[in-house]
């Protein structure tokens, strides 16, 4: 039996579903209103975001939210025992603190470090001064043609240390998140009055 | 063939220039991409902990674990619909033009293209004179993509996912206490001469001795 080698997008039930996404996605998109940023602090503010908001901030944000949301969410969950959503509770908020300590502090520490060793022909020190390329210190540049646009670069240089801080937090998540969420748990837990039972 | 040390040093350099492709132009997608690799991962961890917790009961890890299984199921599901599709609106929306800065407006009127502003198939990004306003579109084109990024991981990880894993969990942990109830029950052999019931009734009511729940 042959098998067809055609791509998914160009058989009948690709193009079928490709033409449902566009005419969802057209639909979304008349109903958001057209506007033009005119004032120069809506347009700082998007220019901020994207130049300050790395992996490691988008990972802090995300914790501070949690800790009211995801928390809150559990408290509300009367379908369990009361034991078992305080217990909940502490779980989560124990969860959240860890995950956002380690998160935020490892990305920020691997795009630093991605930022150190990423210099570029025209790269400027802290002392104002050009900086000498080798090999330590262009480790993480990549080849391309041109100089990339410096904006451009920053993602890469973000996204990188995002990458890199992955790897790193396989290991982390065991040795730092693991036990520091089971000790914060047991902390809140003991605040909340839970009566934790020995397992059997 | 290719010594090992070329070989590496070929993927590293392909590795660079693919996230330097991939990750420069888009940050949002940049967000989305390590994000869902990063819950997979936190999961993991997050399963293992409870698994290992003395101090938490038999009865609530039948929560617990099948909430974290749930947890990580519905995060990184949520997470990347959410994000992707709040991404992606976005994106459209600075690349169709339906939000611009003045700089881009001007462009768009200079070229007689207005009329195009919202078509999804439009996009601004792929016009032959996009280099005049190249930096002004990219200025608000990043910022708007992590915002996006963000503000769908909020509602995903933080909304949506809790409501979910905590329906999913509490029905877990029903269907497990009456599983172990009925392991229980079926344990129980009355003593010769006293019925089932009456022996069930017995032990109810000196629960302080027995230390059994019917």
């Amino acid at each position: 039996m042959r098998i067809s080698r055609r791509p998914i997008s160009s058989t009948p039930i690709g193009r079928a579903a490709k033409r449902f996404s566009r005419s969802v996605g057209q639909s979304v998109l008349n109903l958001m209103p057209s506007h033009v940023f005119t004032s120069e602090r809506a347009i700082n503010t998007f220019k901020n975001i994207g130049k300050y908001v790395t992996p490691a901030e988008n990972r802090a944000i995300l914790g501070l939210t949690a800790i009211f949301l995801q928390v809150g969410i559990d408290a509300m969950n009367h379908r369990v025992d009361e034991e078992t959503r305080k217990i909940s509770m502490a779980r989560t908020a124990a969860k959240v603190i860890a995950g956002t300590l380690t998160g935020f502090a490892i990305r920020k520490a691997l795009i630093k470090s991605v930022d150190a060793f990423s210099k570029l022909p025209g790269s400027v020190g802290k002392n104002g001064k050009p900086v000498t390329l080798t090999k330590l210190n262009t480790f993480f540049s990549p080849v391309t043609k041109a100089l990339p646009n410096s904006d451009e670069y920053q993602n890469y240089k973000n996204g990188l240390g995002n990458v890199l801080a992955l790897i790193v937090m396989l290991f982390t998540n065991f040795a730092i998140d693991w036990p520091l969420t089971k000790f914060l748990t047991n902390k809140f837990a003991a605040i909340g009055g839970v009566n934790n039972e020995t397992s059997k | 063939m290719k010594p090992l040390s070329k070989f590496l040093s070929d993927f590293f350099m392909d590795t660079k220039n693919s996230l330097m492709r991939s990750f420069g132009e888009d940050p949002g997608k940049m967000l989305l991409h390590t994000g869902t690799l990063g819950w997979i991962l936190s999961s993991l961890a997050q399963i293992m902990a409870v698994v290992t917790n003395d101090k938490i009961s038999k009865k609530q890890k039948t929560f617990l674990i099948p909430q974290e299984a749930a947890d990580a199921a519905i995060n990184i599901g949520s997470f990347y619909i959410f994000t992707n599709s709040f991404t992606k609106l976005a994106n459209k929306m600075v690349s169709t033009g339906k939000w611009r800065t003045p700089a881009i407006d001007a462009f768009l009127k200079k070229y007689d293209l207005k009329k195009h502003i919202g078509s999804y198939d439009f996009n601004i990004k792929e016009l032959a004179n996009f280099d005049e306003i190249k930096d002004a579109y990219k200025a608000i084109a990043s910022g708007n993509a992590i915002a996006a990024s963000t503000i769908g991981s909020i509602i995903s990880c933080n909304i949506v996912t809790p409501i979910l894993r905590n329906k999913f969990a509490a029905h877990r942990q029903e269907k497990a206490l009456a599983r172990i109830q009925a392991v229980e029950e079926s344990a129980i052999i009355p003593p010769r001469g006293v019925s089932m019931d009456t022996f069930q009734k017995y032990a109810a009511m000196n629960s302080s001795r027995s230390g059994m729940k019917i």
